[in-house]
């Protein structure tokens, strides 16, 4: 095994594990589709990368931030649905990424690159998905507490539009450390299907929320695994691997 | 002690979207007291209640509430999505600074231990109710305000509620805000009756403030229909 794989590796099992957690509030909250449509926001973000010869994970992570901004400022402004403002936003923002990304690298920006991931960006990857962990550690209660029940979370002082911008930041921060792995198109492999598996198989919250950390790592960790063996897309094996543990789960399922 | 003002309202007016939703209310709330708030459907009742609990702004007059009284919030629905991961147990420890243990609060609300590990989505909303008065007071608060839901729930549970509800009040102490459409539970219950529709159209003790003539100004003459309407059209 060589030691740029082993790291990768590490590296991948924080993203996934900080992707698995988001992943967990997502299906809570019913926006399973926005982290998918939202990734492509990060595309124009990332053309810019490749056109000034940047770590394309920097323009991505701006772009999500501004969009992320964006769709928060027209939500609450005309009250239109996350989902609806976030439908603009991504059509236009994926045209925008196809026009100015060479072709060749547009393949990548859709499917992920692990080949490509560079040691600064390994470090960064894991430095974001560690503060992901970290914030959603410390607002778990409030934010488990607005997902099933926004109404009880007022009534305790839970500001919903706080607790709205805090999911869409964590959106922005797993989608941008998890495109590197999976690309733009595929990256609801390490936050919805992991979430949605263990909904399938959990019984308590606790229980919903470690199985969801626990298969994505494991999907994560295989893609890269199979990648590094066979030479195979680590993105699209992820998305498999993630895939069939969804679909051995529905069996389990009681 | 009794007798001591927990709230006072003054003069409260909420506008929403450009519409007078609460028109110069006032009313009092005492220590001890249950205070009945009833009215037609869409009169802001639950508007009133959330507003109190600070989620709504007011466009003018005052909301008081004394010092250092603490308030738990019941609200109308309680949606559980069925599919929903959490156990009784981690649902009541969502709730910030509890006072009472998970097990002495089951005990007061009447909740069989084991409960606490089942899932709440597999509970009738009747039962729902209960655990979500568990959620209610397990920080302890001095005022309860219940917003009675209008669907969902059976007589039997909804009667169990209010028993339930009483006798806290009794044991604990509690002062009770309850928002009703149910007149017998008002007689049953309140010591208080404040009737809303958008504007108060009386407060008092029950059986003075709910005349005939109010009820009708409250819920419109066809309300009464059988007693009067249609006897009179009987005998023309």
């Amino acid at each position: 095994m060589n030691d740029l794989f082993f790291i990768t590796l590490i590296s991948g099992i924080f993203v996934a594990a900080a992707s698995g957690l988001t992943g967990s509030f997502l299906i809570l909250r019913r926006m399973s589709l926005l982290s998918d449509a939202l990734s492509h926001v990060a595309l124009p973000g990332i053309a810019l990368g490749i056109i000034f010869k940047f770590a394309p994970i920097w323009g991505g992570l701006a772009a999500l931030f501004i969009g992320v901004f964006l769709i928060w400022l027209i939500e609450n402004k005309t009250k239109l649905a996350t989902e609806s403002v976030t439908g603009v936003f991504f059509v236009t923002a994926l045209a925008i990424g196809a026009l100015i990304i060479p072709q060749q690298d547009l393949l990548e920006a859709f499917f992920g690159s692990v080949e490509k991931i560079t040691f600064n960006q390994i470090i960064f990857q894991t430095a974001v998905a560690i503060a992901i962990i970290g914030l959603v550690l410390k607002y778990l209660k409030p934010l488990a507490l607005f997902s099933i029940a926004p109404d009880l979370g007022t009534s305790v002082k839970i500001s919903p539009a706080k607790m709205q911008l805090i999911i869409l930041i964590l959106i922005a921060l797993t989608i941008s450390i998890g495109i590197s792995f999976v690309g733009v198109l595929l990256i609801s492999a390490l936050s919805i299907i992991p979430a949605a598996t263990a909904r399938n198989l959990a019984k308590s919250f606790n229980s919903f929320v470690y199985l969801s950390v626990i298969l994505s790592v494991l999907s994560l960790s295989g893609g890269l695994s199979v990648s590094y063996v066979y030479g195979a897309n680590a993105g699209i094996a992820t998305v498999l691997i993630s895939a069939s543990l969804f679909g051995l789960s529905l069996f389990e399922k009681k | 002690m009794p007798g001591q003002t927990l709230l006072k309202v003054e003069n409260l007016s909420v506008v929403i979207d450009d519409k007078k939703i609460i028109k110069d209310v006032s009313f009092e709330l005492k220590k001890e007291e249950v205070l009945a708030i009833v009215g037609p459907n869409g009169a802001g009742k639950s508007i009133l209640l959330k507003t109190l609990l600070g989620l709504f702004k007011t466009e003018s007059g005052k909301i008081e509430w004394g010092k250092d009284v603490t308030y738990g919030y019941l609200p109308q629905r309680f949606h559980i999505d069925h599919y929903l991961p959490m156990t009784v147990e981690e649902f009541l420890k969502l709730k910030p600074n509890p006072k009472y243990s998970i097990t002495k609060v089951m005990e007061l609300v009447e909740i069989d231990k084991h409960w606490l590990h089942k899932n709440l989505a597999t509970f009738s909303s009747g039962q729902l109710q209960k655990i979500l008065l568990a959620w209610a007071i397990i920080d302890q608060p001095q005022v309860l305000l219940f917003d009675e839901p209008t669907e969902n729930v059976d007589v039997i549970s909804q009667e169990s509620i209010y028993d339930l509800l009483h006798h806290l009040q009794d044991t604990l102490g509690i002062s009770i805000i309850l928002v009703s459409h149910d007149l017998s539970i008002v007689y049953h219950y309140a010591n208080q009756v404040l009737c809303l529709n958008h504007a108060m159209v009386c407060y008092g003790e029950p059986h003075e403030a709910l005349t005939n003539q109010n009820l009708s100004e409250l819920y419109g003459d066809h309300a009464f229909f059988h007693h009067h309407h249609f006897d009179n059209h009987h005998h023309e």
